[in-house]
C-alpha cells in the first residue's frame, strides 16, 4: 500500500445548496473577503423537475474554492428545527451531532487568525467560539445558511510520530469495530498492543521525508 | 505490571513528567511513545500538568493491562487489570 501514488491535490471545490444567496455573498465575500471567481447560470435542464439555477464559487486560498448552489423558485420542505439548509433534524438528535460536520479554513498565523475574528465580529455573524485546540487554535461561526465554519491555525507543524500513532490508531480502530460494543476502553487496549508491536523500533523519516511525503 | 502509553509530543510532555513524580512509577520510552509502567494505581493532576482541556482528553495512546476509571477536568485514574 505504501506504494500507491497520492496524487491528489487538495480540494478543488466544496459546493453546497443556499436559499439565500444574498446572504451568502454578504458572508464569504463582503464579511470574509473571499473573492468570487467562477460562476455558472444553467437553465434547468435533463430531469423536468430541475429548476433553473446559479452555481457560483468563492476563492478560500490555495486555488480551492467553496461553491454554493442557487436553485430558482425551490423552497424545501418544512423538516426539524436544527441543522442547515442542508440537513434538518428533530429535537432528539443531539447537538454533538448535528454540529459536527463544518468545513475548517487554514490560516498561516495568529495575526491572520485575528484578522479573521475581526471582520466576523464586524458582521452579522461573529465569532461564536475561539478554542485552543491540541495542536490548533480555531475560530468558529454558522454561515447564513447554517453551516458551521472554521477558520484555523496551526500551533506547531504536525510532528512524524503523530503521523504513527495516527496509523496505529486507525488500525486499532478497526479491530475494535469487529466487536460487538467497540469503546474508546477497547481501542486504547489493541492500541497499546500495537505500539509494542511497531513503534518500538520506529526511527523518524529523514526531514525531507517528513514534508515530503508523509508517512502513511 | 501495567502500562499507560503516551505520545512524545511537547503537549503531552507535562503527562508523562507528572506521572513519574510518582516513585512506584517507572518511565521509559517506546520508539515515540513514554511508557509509564505502574502497579495496581496512578493519578494524575491535570492542573499540575498544566494541559489545556484538549490536550488532557487525547493524551493517552495506549493502555496495557489497565482501565482508566476516572478521566476528567480534575484528575486521571488509571487502574490495573
Amino acid at each position: 500500500m505504501a506504494e500507491t501514488p497520492h496524487l491528489v491535490r487538495g480540494v478543488d471545490h466544496v459546493a453546497y445548496p443556499t436559499l439565500d444567496p444574498a446572504a451568502t455573498v454578504a458572508f464569504y465575500r463582503d464579511a470574509l473577503g473571499f473573492p468570487v471567481v467562477h460562476s455558472i447560470c444553467a437553465a434547468g435542464w435533463g430531469p423536468t423537475d430541475h429548476p433553473d439555477f446559479i452555481h457560483f464559487f468563492f476563492d478560500i486560498g490555495n486555488g480551492d474554492r467553496l461553491a454554493f448552489f442557487y436553485y430558482f423558485g425551490y423552497e424545501p420542505p418544512e423538516r426539524g428545527a436544527k441543522g442547515d439548509v442542508y440537513a434538518r433534524f428533530e429535537d432528539d438528535v443531539p447537538d454533538f451531532f448535528v454540529m459536527s460536520r463544518h468545513l475548517a479554513i487554514h490560516v498561516d498565523s495568529e495575526d491572520d487568525l485575528q484578522e479573521y475574528r475581526r471582520r466576523l465580529d464586524n458582521s452579522r455573524w461573529p465569532v461564536e467560539l475561539q478554542v485552543l485546540h491540541e495542536t490548533i487554535e480555531s475560530i468558529y461561526t454558522h454561515d447564513p445558511n447554517g453551516y458551521m465554519v472554521e477558520i484555523t491555525r496551526a500551533l506547531r507543524p504536525v510532528t512524524p510520530q503523530e503521523d504513527l500513532d495516527a496509523n496505529l490508531t486507525i488500525t486499532a480502530l478497526l479491530d475494535v469495530l469487529r466487536d460487538d460494543a467497540p469503546s474508546l476502553e477497547a481501542l486504547l487496549a489493541r492500541k497499546a498492543e500495537l505500539i509494542l508491536e511497531r513503534a518500538a523500533g520506529w526511527t523518524a523519516p529523514a526531514p525531507e521525508v517528513a514534508t515530503g511525503a508523509r508517512a502513511r | 505490571m501495567s502500562a499507560l502509553y503516551v505520545l512524545d509530543v511537547p503537549e503531552n510532555r507535562p503527562v508523562a513528567e507528572v506521572a513519574a513524580r510518582d516513585k512506584t512509577v517507572s518511565l521509559a520510552q517506546v520508539g515515540p511513545y513514554f511508557e509509564i509502567e505502574f502497579d495496581r494505581v496512578i493519578v494524575i493532576d491535570r492542573r499540575a500538568t498544566g494541559c489545556r482541556h484538549a490536550v488532557w482528553y487525547s493524551s493517552v495512546a495506549g493502555t496495557r493491562d489497565a482501565r482508566i476509571t476516572q478521566w476528567d477536568k480534575d484528575s486521571m485514574r488509571v487502574e490495573s487489570t
